[in-house]
């Protein structure tokens, strides 16, 4: 077992998870469950953009930023002002370029810590956390600074991974290889319910407005990352290996149970800070 | 002289900890969670599992509540040191 490191991991995974999770590297929004992967995960960003009600000339803090894809595409196609913070130089550097090529002034990316931002109190219209706090062990700090950089009237938009249950500590022993594998192959993560988080908001002020369950319509998304694997099998394990490649494979299989057995799923959760 | 139960024990737990990379110079004060040695429950479920592996039994799994500390982990494998050295003169 590793000491984890988030950076670390995300640097070393980058180019191979873009090839395997797709262009935004997130989880897909799916309607039918035929559509393609991009168009999914397009729809889980739009569902995002929807709930920050996003308009020209707001700006946007994106927690847990990744490569920049959803930033990008937020400046580019809503007119907002961007800063794309993560813990990963790499990811700073790619998401940098990723704006350069598009011709984008709107959005901008530092090096900085989702849970202690050092941002000014009250410096931004909306704050976007897609897909990032369940690798933020300080769940409580992550919303506490998004709540305190938020102006009067902001709107904060997280999806994520989380836990549907309870899990005894005996089922987690007996299933441990299991979730030893998923930290292998997605890093150290933590799923808290969606219940969870809206909890932490309304203690910090924020109103929920909503909180939704998405368990079922991302459950495609396995699929689609399986097929991705074996679509580029070669390029991926050039770049992690076979043994990561396998561990990929065989975590998309423990998380499709997980999303069945109910212990796992997917939430969406929009607040407002009270103007 | 065989080697107590109590010492299998923190020997198991040691090499645990060293596998995991964490600090292994622990004492019986020290915390398995948070500022101690930071378990998260995965780990603690692979300790469990590493102890009953080693030794047929173990306080995650047997007891009602988690050990917090490393002395509360060798306790539910026999008294300290000391206690044991008494009980072993008195036999």
């Amino acid at each position: 077992m590793e000491t984890y490191d988030p950076a670390a991991h995300y640097d070393r995974v980058t180019e191979a998870w873009g090839l395997l999770l797709g262009e935004e590297l997130h989880y897909g929004l799916f309607t039918t469950g035929e559509e393609p992967l991009a168009r999914a995960t397009a729809a889980l960003t739009e569902a995002m953009i929807d709930a920050a009600r996003l308009g020209p000339g707001l700006s946007v803090l994106d927690v847990g930023c990744g490569s920049g894809a959803p930033a990008c595409r937020l400046a580019q196609e809503h007119g907002v002002e961007v800063l794309g913070i993560t813990t990963s130089a790499v990811g700073v550097g790619a998401a940098t370029e990723r704006a350069r090529g598009l011709g984008l002034e709107g959005a901008r990316f530092e090096q900085r810590d989702g849970t202690a931002n050092e941002l000014p109190d009250a410096s931004f219209d909306r704050v976007w956390v897609m897909e990032s706090s369940h690798l933020m062990p300080d769940r409580e700090a992550l919303v506490a600074e998004c709540a305190r950089v938020l102006r009067p009237g902001g709107r904060m938009v997280l999806c994520d991974l989380v836990r549907r249950r309870e899990i005894p500590f005996l089922e987690l022993r007996s299933r441990r290889r299991e979730f030893a594998v998923l930290r292998a192959a997605f890093g150290a993560a933590r799923m808290d319910p969606l219940s969870s988080y809206a909890s932490l908001a309304s203690a910090h002020g924020l109103q929920v407005d909503l909180e939704r369950d998405i368990t079922t319509e991302t459950r495609p998304t396995f699929d689609r990352w399986l097929a991705n694997a074996e679509a580029h099998r070669a390029e991926v394990t050039g770049i992690l290996g076979e043994q990561s490649v396998a561990e990929f494979e065989e975590s998309c299989r423990i998380l499709e149970a997980f999303w069945d057995d109910g212990t796992l799923g997917y939430g969406i959760l929009a607040a407002g800070k009270p103007a | 002289m065989t080697t107590s139960r109590r010492d299998q024990a923190l020997a198991a737990l040691q090499s645990f900890l060293t596998g995991a990379k964490k600090p292994a110079d622990v004492d019986a004060a020290t915390p398995l969670f948070a500022d101690g040695l930071g378990l998260d429950s995965l780990e603690t479920a692979e300790l469990s599992a590493v102890l009953e592996d080693a030794l047929g039994e173990d306080p995650f799994s047997a007891a009602d509540e988690m050990p917090q500390t490393v002395g509360e982990v060798l306790d539910f494998y026999g008294a300290s040191a000391d206690a044991g050295e008494s009980a072993a003169a008195a036999l």
